[in-house]
């Protein structure tokens, strides 16, 4: 019996102080909290006169923080002071952001929008969003026509406006094309498959033959079905707003050809964005990636020294366009104007030309790509490649797809239920397929 | 509730005297008219906190129950009967039982529920079995006993995020993976644990097994040491084996226990959600490529939260609620039955 | 009460060498994969997709902690977690105990109602309510604030129930009785005798309690999802993700999202260990 008193006594002052330590925390936790405004408004926090804290919600790398860009905003602005909270995937912010329009609460002052969403928000949100195409100093004729229009409502509100595209060229490693027998020379690499995706197909074949033990043509059959997806005339949508992704050409067209990919054994059967996909990238065990201008610091950072003048980067089979965000600021924030504001500067052709040297967002203002930031851009990780100019002229062939507003959820599952299976799991195309348009169907039905 | 005459005014006649003190004070004749007045006060005072103050005990559990509890559980229903979608919730639209009766032809929510099934099989039933043959173990007499209860429950600490991080890595796909290098060590290929059908499955249980077997394994413990010793000494002198024992003595008596594990375990497994999301490469809510292993958890949060569907998610709830009544109602009538029988 | 019998843990049987050996390959099973989550944050991403996996400390722990503590935000998640479960604990500690005293051993109308309905809900999944909490949260613009995780956890059925079983046997009637005799106020009852009789119970409560408010998962992730203020499951699933595709910085992850709970096991093993085997037979 001593015992379990004892027992008992060391527990309540345990759970004692843990209650008092944690009570303790709350008290400061909430204190501190109340000055940020998290909740988004943000009002003039910090006590000085007129000073206002804007806040910016972003998903994944965004790198507006990273390119220094909100420090450069804050210095020209000495009132304003810039914050951002960012979440990962945007498969986690995007519904977030859709409650927090909804009820109007929990909104950072300015919101960042992937492309797969952004025909949700012109769709049925535009009348929680400003209208930012009359703010200050935006100036429609500076951005791609097809970017704007992706911002900009059926009655003509623009209420997003584009920061970054993605127009895709193809990474290769010139270590295992050399030892495959394929040319390594960025012009003779993008000959090899200039103009139709079969012909990337067929240097696969190519490059298998002689292949390095150990090595793949490509990452994984997602990532090319989502490349080729990019470069059709349309996708999920007709330019009537109709769901066509059961019949599009070019949905079939990224479908078939990934999957040859996959059934060819071209893949390392890698997901992309995964732990494993990072270890092949540093491992050397595949030879190409689709990329977008974004990718090429994720392979530095990833394939690290050991990668060092490996990698180069040659121009796709067709421009292509993967990914790419836009800025809105909604109706609730209490700084709009402010808000609109930075906006306005951060989607300047300027600033985004800016983000393209520090952190490779490619700009979708096409102002910026005759500023030197984007036309002398080389980079000596990939073997001193002209990215700018690569990037740039994929970007003016990219073809303008009517987008919709499941074109995000759509894209998302014929990858993860469709195309991932029969790459990893070797499950036959035609029931892939099938079983990927079930749970697109079954997603889609209200 | 049949053990509590706790009421001071119903329990005095049995405490007698005691409980019939004060008022005897009261109406002693030396009070002077204040005292009176003040005792009388007093006494209104007691018999207002007598009858209130039940009230405002549970008021705080009450109130905080009724606004987050069973507000948002009828609610479900309601919202059950509606479409509403995530992105417009105030946006409600009739439909009465639409969203439980497209259930029925949902070849996703059956999947769902047939792997909760296998999986909740999987996992409940090696746990038990090994937890009590653990518990066993730990009621002899042992050197370091302490250390032993102590190790297989730290488990029991780590969160199901923790835990399914680090078995995804155990359970990796290429020979790289711990399981599948161990396997290689006696012979076996390495397997494609998450794109199996049973293999996943086997895999997600696998953890819900590393985190519960200790638990049981001690709530079994002591249930072992409240079983009275002589029934073992009799049982000893009957010429009963250890094993013998284990089997006539030790199982009955746990019998209530281990009703009552299963129960929880059950509740528990009907409820899978954390481990089978984070199973999947990127966390994705289809429970991988072929939903080999989404559960009807995982299935509820995918409707909700990815196709934003909150009016068929509330259903899939109140078809999951329907599901663990159906559960309860088999467990009390095991309990009744098993009471009957011994 | 069970405990006051003789216990059947004067059975003299001693364990043989065969259950020694079961034992230990369970302490191994249970502890492994721990102990490998240290291994594997104390290396990088590379070498974990070597064979054979590592077995020793590589050098990286630091390294890949300290880009945990800030990338993945797990030291504002541990903090969060920490104020979370905290108040979590004493709330339901605190109004479980009052709920639990009144149904145990106080008189009032629909009692026993009240009471079927207490046990009744006991049974209800969290699921269950999840999509009404998370429209109200978002009403009431609680999103990724950390009251939208604590006040639908504050209280607990289980607890209450938890507390009144308890309470029933452990607070003998004649004690309440002989309080109010002295005129003793409800409060100063609950004071002095009530906290005082139930403050075993009220410990293993509190601590089951905290174990289970910090590995809380289901909830969490929905109502948190911007990510500004994480609990630490919330920052692990984060990582579960993708959020940081290096192995050896999630397992670091994972091991700072656990570690305060096993130093809590290394100290209090003994009382956890005996709360939860008290609270097994109570229950």
């Amino acid at each position: 019996m001593r015992y379990r008193t004892r027992t008992s006594r060391t527990a309540v002052v345990l759970a004692a102080a843990t209650a008092l330590a944690a009570g303790l925390l709350a008290g400061c936790a909430e204190d501190s909290d109340e000055p940020g405004g998290s909740s988004g408004g943000g009002g003039d926090g910090g006590g000085g006169k007129g000073r206002t804290t804007l806040t910016v919600g972003v998903f994944g790398a965004f790198g507006l923080q990273e390119a220094g860009l909100y420090e450069e905003y804050e210095k020209l602005n000495p009132d304003i002071d810039i914050k951002q909270n960012s979440v990962q995937r945007n498969e986690n912010y995007w519904p977030a952001l859709l409650t927090h329009l909804s009820s109007g609460s929990g909104l950072s002052d300015i919101q960042a929008v992937e492309v797969g969403n952004i025909a949700e928000l012109t769709g049925t949100h535009s009348g929680k969003l400003m209208d930012l195409g009359k703010t200050q100093g935006v100036d429609k004729g500076a951005y791609l026509d097809w970017k704007w229009q992706q911002g900009t409502t059926d009655d003509g509100k623009t209420i997003a406006l584009g920061t970054d595209i993605g127009p895709t060229g193809i990474c290769y490693r010139k270590d295992l094309f050399k030892k495959a027998g394929l040319p390594t020379d960025r012009e003779a690499v993008g000959k090899l498959w200039a103009g139709d995706w079969n012909k990337y197909l067929e240097a696969g074949k190519r490059f298998k033959e002689k292949a390095p033990e150990g090595t793949a043509f490509v990452d994984g059959a997602t990532g090319v079905m989502a490349a080729v997806h990019g470069s059709g005339k349309e996708k999920f949508y007709d330019a009537e707003g109709e769901l066509i992704y059961k019949d599009s050409a070019g949905v079939k067209a990224g479908w078939d050809l990934a999957a040859e990919f996959a059934e060819s054994g071209l893949t390392a059967k890698l997901q992309q964005f995964q732990p494993s996909w990072d270890q092949a990238f540093s491992n050397a065990s595949f030879a190409t990636v689709t990329c977008p201008p974004w990718m090429l610091g994720y392979i530095k950072d990833k394939a690290g020294d050991k990668g060092e003048d490996q990698w180069d980067v040659a121009a796709a089979p067709k421009p292509s366009n993967w990914g790419g965000s836009f800025l809105t600021v909604p109706e609730a924030g209490k700084n709009k104007e402010e808000a609109a504001k930075l906006v306005a500067w951060l989607t300047a052709p300027k600033q985004q030309a800016k983000l393209f040297d520090k952190r490779a967002s490619f700009p979708s203002a096409e102002a910026a790509y005759d500023l030197p930031e984007v036309k002398d851009a080389k980079n000596p990780y990939f073997g001193d490649a002209p990215v700018g100019q690569i990037f740039a002229k994929a970007a003016e062939g990219v073809p303008v797809q009517p987008i919709g507003p499941k074109d995000g959820i759509i894209s998302q599952y014929l990858a993860d239920t469709g195309m991932l299976g029969v790459d990893q799991k070797g499950t036959s195309p035609d029931k892939a397929w099938d079983k990927a348009m079930k749970t697109i169907d079954n997603a889609l039905d209200q | 509730m049949t053990d509590i005459p706790s009421d001071t005014r119903t329990a005095a006649p049995s405490t007698g005297e005691e409980g019939a003190a004060p008022r005897a004070r009261a109406g002693a004749p030396l009070a002077d008219p204040a005292a009176e007045r003040r005792r009388a006060r007093r006494s209104r005072r007691y018999r207002w906190d007598m009858k209130w103050s039940p009230y405002a005990l549970i008021a705080p559990f009450f109130l905080f129950f009724i606004a987050f509890g069973l507000f948002p559980l009828l609610y479900t229903g309601w919202a059950s009967l509606h479409r509403v979608e995530l992105g417009t919730p105030t946006d409600m639209e009739w439909v009465g039982l639409r969203n439980f009766s497209r259930l029925l032809e949902d070849e996703f929510f059956w999947n769902a529920l047939r792997n909760t099934f296998t999986i909740g099989l999987i996992s409940t039933v090696p746990q038990l079995l090994m937890a009590l043959g653990l518990a066993h173990l730990l009621h002899y007499r042992l050197r370091g006993s302490m250390f032993f209860r102590v190790a297989i429950l730290t488990p029991y600490a780590t969160s199901v995020a923790a835990a399914t991080l680090v078995f995804v890595l155990m359970f990796s796909r290429t020979d790289h993976g711990m399981i599948n290098w161990a396997l290689g060590l006696v012979g076996v290929d390495a397997v494609d644990w998450q794109n199996g059908d049973w293999t996943a499955q086997i895999a997600v249980s696998s953890i819900v097994i590393w985190r519960w077997t200790g638990y049981n394994a001690l709530i079994y413990l002591a249930a072992m040491q409240a079983i009275p010793n002589d029934l073992y000494e009799s049982a000893a002198l009957d010429g009963a084996s250890r094993w013998q024992q284990f089997r006539h003595v030790t199982i009955p008596s746990l019998r209530p226990t281990i009703l009552f594990t299963c129960v929880v375990s059950t509740i528990g497994a009907t409820q899978l959600f954390g481990e089978p999301l984070l199973f999947s490469q990127g966390a994705s809510p289809t429970g991988g490529s072929d939903h080999q292993f989404q559960t009807l958890g995982l299935y509820l949060y995918e409707q909700g939260w990815f196709n934003q569907h909150l009016g068929r998610s509330s259903a899939i709830a109140w078809t999951m609620f329907l599901i663990l009544v159906l559960i309860g109602l088999l467990n009390w009538a095991i309990s009744r039955w098993i009471r009957r029988s011994a | 009460m069970a405990s006051l019998k003789k216990r059947g843990a004067g059975r003299q049987l001693h364990g043989g060498k065969l259950a020694y050996a079961v034992l230990i390959l369970f302490t191994i099973g249970s502890l492994f994969p721990l102990v490998w989550t240290a291994i594997a944050a104390s290396r990088n991403n590379t070498r974990l997709a070597e064979t054979p996996p590592p077995f020793w400390f590589g050098g990286n722990l630091f390294k890949n902690l300290e880009i945990a503590w800030t990338d993945a935000n797990m030291g504002t998640a541990l903090l969060n977690t920490l104020v979370v479960a905290g108040t979590i604990t004493v709330g339901t500690v605190l109004f479980s105990t009052l709920a639990g005293f009144a149904f145990a051993k106080l008189r009032f109308r629909f009692r026993g109602l009240l009471l079927l309905l207490v046990v009744g809900t006991m049974m209800v999944p969290p699921q269950l309510s999840v999509v009404p909490l998370f429209m109200m949260v978002a009403e009431f613009g609680w999103t990724d604030q950390l009251q939208s995780v604590i006040l639908p956890t504050l209280v607990s059925a289980f607890g209450v129930f938890f507390m009144r079983q308890y309470l029933i046997e452990a607070l003998p009637t004649e004690v309440i009785e002989a309080a109010r005799v002295d005129g003793a106020s409800s409060l100063r009852l609950i004071w002095h005798v009530v906290f005082p009789a139930a403050r075993p119970a009220m410990a293993v409560l509190g601590m089951l309690t905290f174990v289970m408010a910090w590995n809380d998962f289901f909830w969490p992730i929905i109502a948190l999802t911007q990510g500004g203020e994480p609990t630490v499951q919330v920052a692990l699933a984060g990582l579960g993700r993708g959020q940081i595709p290096d192995q050896s910085v999630i397992m670091a992850g994972a091991l700072l999202g656990t570690l305060p709970l096993l130093i809590a096991f290394v100290l209090f093993g003994k009382q956890i260990v005996g709360g939860i085997m008290q609270g097994a037979v109570k229950g």
